[in-house]
C-alpha cells in the first residue's frame, strides 16, 4: 500500500519533470507577457515616462473603460458576427472539400491536397496584400477586369461596409481553410470503413451516413481545432486591418472588430500603460468568451 | 538512470537557451568603440551611396548600415538597450519628438558646435530638426512633393498654373480609364498641401490641432471636386502605377517617382505647384528632412567615432552623392555652389518647391494626427460624409487621443 502510494507520487513528479521544459516555455511565452501587461497597465508608461514610469494604480482602467463607449458595442457585435459567419462557412466548405478528397477512386489526390494546402505556405501578410491589389483593386484588380470584359461597371470592392465584410471573409477563408481541410481530412480517414459497409447493407443513403456516422465520429477529433480556430477568428486583426484600414491605404469601409477598434482608439497613442489596460479588458472578454464556448462540449459529452 | 540524465540534459538545454538573455558586460573594446551601426529604411541605392561616401571620408571607423523596414517601432522597443539598439539611425525628422521625449536621443550640438551647424546648413533644415530648442538631427537631404507630368499627354503649355486650370484639364481628360491628375487624396501627407494652401493646418508648430479650423474645412470642401475626378482607390501602389503606365497625365508625388519614371522611359516634366485661385497661395506640401540621429548610449560611450562619422556626413560630397541617387535636395548649403547640383533640374525644383513648404511637425502628438486625419479624409472623400461634421468629429477624437498620451 505504502509502496504503491510512493510509486504514484513518483509518477506524478516525473510527469511534471518531463513536461517541465515546455511548461517553463509556456510560462515565459504566454503567462509572463500577460502578467507583465497587467503590471504595465498599472503604470504611467508612455512617451513622456518611457524609462522612469511609476505605479499609478487603476486610473488607466478608468480611461480604458471609456474606450468601450458607443463605438465599442457595434464593434463587439460585428466581431461575433464575423466569427459566426467565418466558422460556419469554414466548417461547411472544409467538410465538403475534405469529403471530395476522400472520394473513392480519386486520381491525383496528393496533388489536390498540396494545392489546397498552398495558401498556408505563404505568409499571411503577403497573401492579404496580394488579394487586395491583385483581386479587389478597382483599377487593376482581376475581378474588375472580368467585369469589364463582361461589359459591366467596375465595383469598388472594399469601399462599402457590406461588400468589404464579404471580401474580408473570402480572404480569411482562403487563409484558414487549409488548416480545417487538413484536420477534417485526417479525421475522415480515421473513421472505420466497416461502419459504412454495414450502413450500406442496411440501405442508408449519403445523407444518413453523413449525419449518423461521419459527423459523430469526427466530432471529437476536430473539436479542439474548431475551438482554436474560433479564437483566431475572434481576434483576427490583420485581414481586416490590411484590407481596409492600413495606414495610407484606407478604403472607406468602416468595419471594426474589437481589436481594430482598440488599435485606432488606444494603441496609436504610444501610451503603453493605457494600451495595456485596454488589452487586459479585451483579455478578460476573451476569457469569458472561451468559458461560454467551453461549457457546451462538456454538456454534450 | 537514463531518465534522470535525459531530464537533466533537457533542463541544461533550456538553461542554455535562456542564458542568451543575460546581461552583457560593461566597458567596450577598442574595436567595439570604433564600430558604428546605423539603422535606416532607405532604398539600396541610397544606402550604398552613403556607405561608399563614409568609407571614403572616415576610413578608420567601421560603419555598418542595417536596413530596418519597421525602424520606428523597433527603436521604441530597444532604444535604451545598448546591445540591441543602433548607434545612430537615418530617418525623417518628424519622429525626433517621440524619441527625444523617450530620452534616447542626444542633441547633435553636444557633438558638433552649434555655430558650425548654423554655418553649414540650409536654415529650414535645422528648424525642422529642432525640438524644444535642441537640434536632434544632422540633416542630410530634404524632400517634398513635386508636381509631375507626362509630356506625352500633357504638353508644357497645358501645365496648369492654377488649381482651376488643373480642374478644367481634369474634367476634359478624365475618361475611358484615363485620368487628368491623380494623387493620394485621402492621406494626410498629401492633402496637407491643399490645407496649407488655404492657410489651414493639421497640427501647427505649437502642437495645436487645426482640423476644424474654417481654413481646413474650406480646403477640404474645395478639394472634394478634384477627388471626384480621381480613382476611388488612393493608396501608393495604385496612384504610382497609374502614372507610370501613362494612365494618369499628372500627379503630385515624391522624388522617388522620378527615377522610376525615367527608367520606364517617360518624358517627365516637373512644374511648380498650382496656385489656389481663391487664396493666391500655391499647394504647399509638407517638407521632410532626412538625416542622422545619435542615440544617447553611443554618444556617451563611442563619442570619438560618432563625431568622426558626423563630420564625415557634413562633407558636401555626401549631400551631392545622396541627392543624385534619391532625387532630393542636399541640406548642406555649400552643395549649391557645385555645378553638378545646380544643373540637376530635379534637385533644383525640389529646392524651389521647398521654399513654399512647411516642415512636418516633429512633436510626439503628430503620430496620432496621421491616423486621425487619414480617417477624416476617408470619411469626407470616400464615404461621402459631411465635411464640417467629419472635421469636428476628427478634432474631438484627436484632442481625446492626445490627452490619453499623457
Amino acid at each position: 500500500m505504502e509502496q504503491s502510494k510512493k510509486k504514484r507520487k513518483n509518477k506524478i513528479l516525473s510527469s511534471y519533470l518531463w513536461s517541465m521544459p515546455s511548461l517553463v516555455l509556456i510560462c515565459l511565452i504566454v503567462i509572463f507577457p500577460i502578467f507583465y501587461t497587467g503590471y504595465i497597465s498599472l503604470t504611467n508608461m508612455n512617451v513622456y515616462h518611457w524609462f522612469d514610469y511609476d505605479l499609478i494604480g487603476f486610473s488607466n482602467y478608468k480611461e480604458a473603460l471609456l474606450v468601450f463607449d458607443s463605438g465599442f458595442i457595434p464593434a463587439l457585435l460585428l466581431t461575433i458576427l464575423w466569427t459566426v459567419v467565418n466558422m460556419v462557412l469554414q466548417l461547411v466548405i472544409a467538410y465538403l472539400l475534405a469529403s471530395l478528397l476522400n472520394t473513392k477512386g480519386l486520381k491525383g489526390r496528393n496533388f489536390y491536397r498540396t494545392l489546397l494546402i498552398f495558401p498556408w505556405a505563404m505568409p499571411g501578410y503577403v497573401s492579404i496584400l496580394l488579394w487586395k491589389t491583385g483581386m479587389f483593386n478597382s483599377q487593376f484588380g482581376l475581378l474588375n477586369q472580368w467585369l469589364e470584359k463582361l461589359g459591366l461597371a467596375p465595383v469598388k470592392w472594399l469601399a462599402s461596409d457590406g461588400l468589404a465584410f464579404a471580401c474580408c471573409t473570402v480572404v480569411n477563408l482562403w487563409l484558414a481553410l487549409p488548416f480545417m481541410i487538413t484536420i477534417i481530412d485526417g479525421a475522415l480517414q480515421s473513421v472505420d470503413q466497416s461502419f459504412y459497409e454495414s450502413a450500406l447493407l442496411d440501405g442508408a443513403g449519403w445523407m444518413e451516413r453523413t449525419v449518423y456516422i461521419t459527423i459523430p465520429s469526427i466530432r471529437p477529433i476536430i473539436a479542439p481545432s474548431v475551438v482554436i480556430t474560433i479564437f483566431t477568428t475572434f481576434k483576427q486583426f490583420d485581414v481586416i486591418y490590411l484590407l481596409t484600414q492600413q495606414a495610407g491605404a484606407k478604403t472607406g469601409a468602416h468595419i471594426h472588430t474589437i481589436l481594430t477598434y482598440a488599435y485606432e482608439n488606444a494603441f496609436i497613442t504610444n501610451n503603453y500603460g493605457y494600451s495595456s489596460a485596454v488589452s487586459m479588458v479585451i483579455f478578460v472578454i476573451l476569457i469569458l468568451f472561451s468559458y461560454v464556448i467551453n461549457i457546451k462540449p462538456k454538456e454534450e459529452a | 538512470m537514463k531518465k534522470i540524465i535525459a531530464s537533466f540534459l533537457s533542463i541544461a538545454m533550456l538553461m542554455g537557451l535562456l542564458c542568451g538573455c543575460g546581461a552583457g558586460g560593461q566597458g567596450l573594446t577598442e574595436e567595439e568603440k570604433n564600430t558604428i551601426v546605423i539603422w535606416h529604411d532607405k532604398e539600396e541605392a541610397v544606402a550604398e551611396a552613403l556607405l561608399a561616401q563614409l568609407q571614403e571620408s572616415v576610413p578608420d571607423v567601421d560603419v555598418q548600415l542595417e536596413h530596418k523596414s519597421n525602424l520606428t517601432e523597433a527603436l521604441k522597443m530597444v532604444g535604451n538597450d545598448p546591445k540591441a539598439a543602433p548607434d545612430m539611425y537615418f530617418f525623417a525628422h518628424d519622429k525626433i519628438g517621440v524619441y527625444a521625449e523617450m530620452g534616447i536621443l542626444t542633441p547633435i550640438t553636444e557633438l558638433i558646435p552649434k555655430e558650425e551647424l548654423e554655418n553649414a546648413y540650409v536654415g529650414m533644415t535645422l528648424d525642422a530638426a529642432t525640438y524644444k530648442g535642441e537640434i536632434y538631427q544632422l540633416p542630410i537631404y530634404f524632400e517634398t512633393l513635386l508636381f509631375m507630368y507626362n509630356r506625352l499627354y500633357m504638353p508644357d503649355e497645358r501645365v496648369p498654373a492654377t488649381t482651376e486650370e488643373l480642374y478644367a484639364y481634369m474634367s476634359e481628360k478624365t475618361r475611358g480609364g484615363h485620368y487628368g491628375f491623380v494623387e493620394q487624396h485621402s492621406t494626410a501627407y498629401y492633402s496637407a498641401g491643399w490645407i496649407h494652401g488655404f492657410g489651414g493646418y493639421i497640427m501647427n508648430g505649437e502642437g495645436e490641432v487645426g482640423l476644424e479650423n474654417p481654413e481646413t474645412i474650406a480646403a477640404l470642401t474645395y478639394h472634394k471636386k478634384f477627388v471626384e475626378l480621381m480613382p476611388g482607390e488612393s493608396e501608393y501602389a495604385t496612384v504610382n502605377t497609374l502614372f507610370q503606365e501613362g494612365k494618369a497625365h499628372a500627379t503630385i508625388g515624391g522624388p522617388w517617382m522620378v527615377s522610376a519614371s525615367r527608367t520606364a522611359g517617360m518624358d517627365l516634366g516637373i512644374a511648380p505647384m498650382p496656385v489656389i485661385d481663391e487664396t493666391g497661395l500655391p499647394i504647399s506640401p509638407y517638407m521632410g528632412v532626412q538625416g542622422v540621429q545619435v542615440l544617447k548610449y553611443a554618444a556617451e560611450n563611442k563619442r570619438e567615432a560618432v563625431v568622426k562619422v558626423l563630420s564625415g556626413l557634413m562633407q558636401p560630397e555626401v549631400g551631392i552623392a545622396l541627392a543624385k541617387v534619391s532625387g532630393c535636395a542636399p541640406a548642406v548649403e555649400a552643395c549649391y555652389e557645385r555645378e553638378e547640383v545646380t544643373s540637376d533640374d530635379v534637385v533644383m525644383a525640389m529646392r524651389q518647391t521647398a521654399e513654399n513648404t512647411i516642415p512636418m511637425p516633429n512633436c510626439p502628438e503628430m503620430d496620432i494626427m496621421w491616423t486621425v486625419a487619414a480617417d477624416m479624409l476617408v470619411n469626407i472623400n470616400m464615404s461621402g460624409q459631411d465635411v464640417k461634421a467629419s472635421c469636428e468629429a476628427a478634432q474631438q477624437s484627436a484632442e481625446d487621443l492626445i490627452r490619453k498620451m499623457q
